[in-house]
């Protein structure tokens, strides 16, 4: 027992003496191209550790604040109240990719004929006018609203485009879940869910709904329509930092930046920046 | 309704609660150990994650898990040690014995995640330690805090008074009789607590998922400001994902390993309570 | 020289006796002074039903009104099967099976609480909304359902050491009056072992009141008490669950920060009363006439 100790203590002083360490954390809509960017780049470069954490797009911002982070993962912009708590830091903002907010529904309900919807019948069921899926046109169902936690990025995203504000209350909401990963398994459990996810979320049980636009065209939650700029709802995936990045903050985001960073970023799903 | 009938009534109530529980207890060792046995390899075992967890092994999340609680052990035990021998040998008062229980039980029952909220504005924030395993460990260690003052005051305790009267009247003063007569004895109890207290210590999620852990990307801490992976917190990421299959069995496993190191400590924290009542002595 | 060696050895007692005892207070304290900024922007309106930190609103009574009724949900249905079982170990059990039994229930009491989280999100939550036919499994009942079966192996053992203390003439001298069974419990032994078993369950009480992560997983987060007031099958927020997850997207210092801190410390407050009352029943034992 006391041998375990010693090895494990040994351990630690010896094997990794000083290995340079980025902190990164933020929005679970970046996580994933941030986490397999941070694998590829420490199978070039071994001494660098990159340390990736969730928490939403409200934490990124918020710890890169308080110089807990070097990076900060975002998937909306700060808010003019963020910008107050911290007067001192000097945000950086640099956009990595290009992605959708789509709102999604349950499959059953996407194979029941909803598949379009408008951004105004949207925000109606957030806010509470319509509850029951036949006011739309389809079964005779409660509609389950799947809201988020209100600092989430997809969140912002989404209420700005369908009610207006970033920061709406969703009183017609029935759950309010936290990442991406925690919202596609909440809509795929139910068969009468809406909700709001990254288009790289989007599966065979989450089905996204196109959007029904004012002149009666459909606009699908596809990549082209996302790079085309004809997806009302797309939003740049970013990353925050104090300052100017500098030594190995700054050569990662390169990396990021890079051809291979920016094929992460397609395989993970969302367009390229460059 | 007879007297009779009602006796009837009762007892099939019992025997129906009873196969309840039992009931749930196997289905909830059941599910573990059916799930997770699959997801368990030696490739699973030694592993780093990756993915979001859904991918790869746990290595450094048993690694992170053991380290914290092993550092918190040896944090807490000298303190409860102490405690247990003041509460023991200097405390006379009837009034600072209840004050004393008092205050001990009220720690054991603090909720977990009022902890770790301790912990961040402390810690985290106040002394400036930032997101660090060892302010983790620090806050374990207070948590085992009572488990193992408790159970050694009660090994301490039950020493019969002649042996603090014999080693007196040898002419040994009062902390030579503490350190060469009593503690001995009751150093099995101690441990006894200690392992109890790593049992639940090992598996606790809330006070350290904000302020020793992070998600990916961590293998051994170089320092002490550097946040560890752990199990528990590893499982709770996993846990929203649940619909993804690959996830869930890696949460499984997770499960599986988190459970057969509880039980490691647990049987271990008995088997030593048990030689010590078969040492019975006088 | 051993008279320094007893100095050294008493302060060093003293001193860990002391940190012992003195953390619940720095915790208590450390919590109120943070609680501060809240009390003194929103005041008694912390006590309000709506929790919105984008319009500066921190009403908790949602989240308070949560925690309680989960766990009296747990309570109902933990009481009844923990006493029945615990009567069971202490009376009906052969003594030979009682280590087993023991033990069983010391590994359920192990469990930690994420993996309950684990099972009520790929189990309960599931089964809870196909029974009742529910848009989502994540519900009051179902943290209700696992805060029971978390909170039944603490009601179990201490029930079962309070009837196991009570001495054999008591149960002789009932049978010699001809009384069955279940008028011995009822009439002799569950009236002296009552102090006893009513500080077991407030001491799951207060356990149930302070789980998080099981919790957090299967309750659906949302900021509002339920209409009607006792409908279980919607979801819901308690203390907990909220701290859990709203924690670290607010910044220290901010009145938001503040506001989950006056939460904690209120449910800190409960939770010592309720361990404080729990101490005064075990300890209290009934004149046994000896």
């Amino acid at each position: 027992m006391k041998l375990l100790l010693l090895t494990i203590l040994s351990t630690i002083v010896l094997g990794c003496a000083s290995k340079e360490t980025i902190n990164i954390g933020g929005s679970t809509t970046v996580l994933p191209v941030i986490s397999n960017a941070a694998e590829s780049y420490r199978a070039l470069n071994p001494d660098i550790r990159i340390i990736v954490n969730a928490g939403g797009s409200g934490v990124g911002i918020n710890q890169v604040g308080e110089n807990k982070l070097d990076i900060g993962m975002t998937s909306r912009s700060i808010t003019d109240t963020e910008k107050q708590k911290y007067p001192n830091v000097d945000f950086n903002v640099i956009s990595i990719g290009r992605d959708a907010v789509v709102p999604v529904v349950s499959s059953e309900i996407y194979d029941a004929g909803i598949t379009a919807l408008t951004l105004q019948q949207i925000g109606d069921i957030y806010a509470g006018k319509i509850s029951n899926w036949s006011e739309l046109g389809g079964p005779d169902q409660d509609i389950l609203c799947v809201d988020k936690e209100t600092s989430r990025g997809t969140r912002h995203v989404f209420m700005k485009a369908v009610l207006g504000d970033k920061e709406a209350p969703a009183p017609g909401a029935d759950l309010v879940l936290g990442s991406n990963n925690e919202e596609q398994t909440a809509l795929s459990q139910s068969n009468s869910a809406i909700g709001m996810l990254s288009n790289a979320w989007l599966n065979d049980d989450v089905k996204g709904l196109n959007i029904l636009m004012d002149d009666g065209s459909k606009i699908e939650p596809t990549l082209a329509n996302i790079i085309n700029g004809t997806f009302p709802i797309t939003r740049d995936l970013l990353i925050v930092t104090n300052g100017t990045p500098t030594g190995n903050i700054k050569a990662f985001i390169e990396y990021i930046l890079s051809d291979e960073g920016q094929r992460i970023v397609e395989q993970s799903g969302y367009v390229r920046i460059k | 309704m007879t007297r009779k009938s009602k006796n009837s009534f009762f007892k099939i109530f019992c025997w129906l609660s009873v196969s309840a529980c039992f009931g749930t207890l196997i289905f909830l060792f059941g599910v573990i150990f059916l799930n997770g046995i699959p997801a368990i390899s030696l490739d699973f075992i030694t592993s780093r994650s990756s993915n979001f967890g859904s991918e790869g092994g746990i290595l450094y999340q048993i690694v992170g898990s053991i380290l914290i609680v092993l550092v918190a052990a040896l944090l807490s035990f000298p303190l409860a040690i102490g405690t247990a021998i003041f509460k023991s040998e200097y405390l006379n008062n009837r009034k600072w014995k209840k004050l004393s229980n008092v205050l001990i039980f009220g720690l054991n029952g603090i909720p977990s995640v009022v902890f770790g909220i301790f912990g961040l504005i402390l810690f985290v924030n106040i002394l400036g330690f930032g997101i660090s395993w060892f302010v983790g460990s620090i806050i374990l260690a207070v948590m085992m805090l009572p488990t193992i003052t408790l159970t050694t005051f009660q090994s301490i305790n039950s020493i019969p008074v002649i042996y603090r009267e014999s080693s007196l009247a040898l002419g040994l003063n009062k902390w030579q009789t503490i350190t060469k007569v009593l503690l001995p004895q009751s150093f099995s109890g101690a441990i006894t607590g200690l392992f109890i207290g790593l049992a639940r210590a090992i598996g606790e999620t809330a006070p350290i998922m904000f302020i020793a852990t992070a998600f990916s990307g961590v293998d051994l801490p170089s320092g002490i400001r550097e946040p560890v992976s752990t199990l528990p917190t590893h499982i709770l990421a996993l846990a929203q994902q649940a619909t993804n299959p690959a996830a869930l069995q890696n949460a499984w496993g997770a499960s599986f390993v988190l459970i057969l190191l509880v039980m490691l400590f647990s049987t271990t924290a008995l088997v030593i309570r048990k030689r010590q009542l078969s040492h019975q002595r006088l | 020289m051993f008279a320094l060696n007893n100095n050294i050895g008493k302060s060093y007692v003293v001193f860990s006796t002391f940190i012992s005892t003195m953390i619940i207070f720095l915790i208590l304290i450390l919590l109120l002074i943070n609680s501060w900024d809240a009390i003194s922007f929103s005041g008694i309106e912390l006590f309000s039903l709506e929790w919105a930190p984008y319009q500066n609103k921190y009403g908790i009574l949602s989240m308070l009104y949560g925690t309680l009724i989960v766990t009296f949900t747990a309570l109902v249905l933990s009481i009844p099967l923990g006493i029945a079982t615990s009567i069971f170990t202490a009376e009906i059990l052969p003594y030979k099976y009682r280590f087993i039994v023991k033990s069983l229930l010391e590994l359920l009491a192990g469990i930690p609480s994420i993996i309950y989280g684990l099972i009520g999100v790929a189990f309960f939550s599931i089964w809870v909304q196909d029974i009742f036919q529910l848009q989502t499994g994540r519900t009051l009942l179902t943290a209700g359902i696992l805060l029971s079966i978390m909170v039944l192996p603490t009601i179990i053992t201490l029930a079962d050491d309070a009837l196991t203390n009570i001495p054999h003439k008591y149960r002789e001298a009932s049978k010699g009056l001809g009384l069955y069974d279940y008028e011995v419990i009822k009439s002799t032994l569950l009236p002296i072992a009552k102090s006893n078993i009513i500080g077991a369950i407030l001491l799951a009480l207060g356990r149930a009141l302070g789980e998080t992560m099981a919790v957090m997983l299967v309750i659906g987060s949302i900021d509002k008490i339920p209409s009607p007031i006792y409908n279980l099958l919607t979801s819901g927020q308690t203390v907990t669950s909220k701290l859990g997850r709203e924690i670290s997207e607010t910044a220290f210092g901010s009145v938001h920060f503040s506001a989950l801190i006056f939460m904690g410390f209120v449910l800190l407050l409960v939770v010592i009363c309720f361990t404080l009352i729990a101490q005064y029943f075990s300890n209290k034992t009934e004149r046994l006439y000896d």
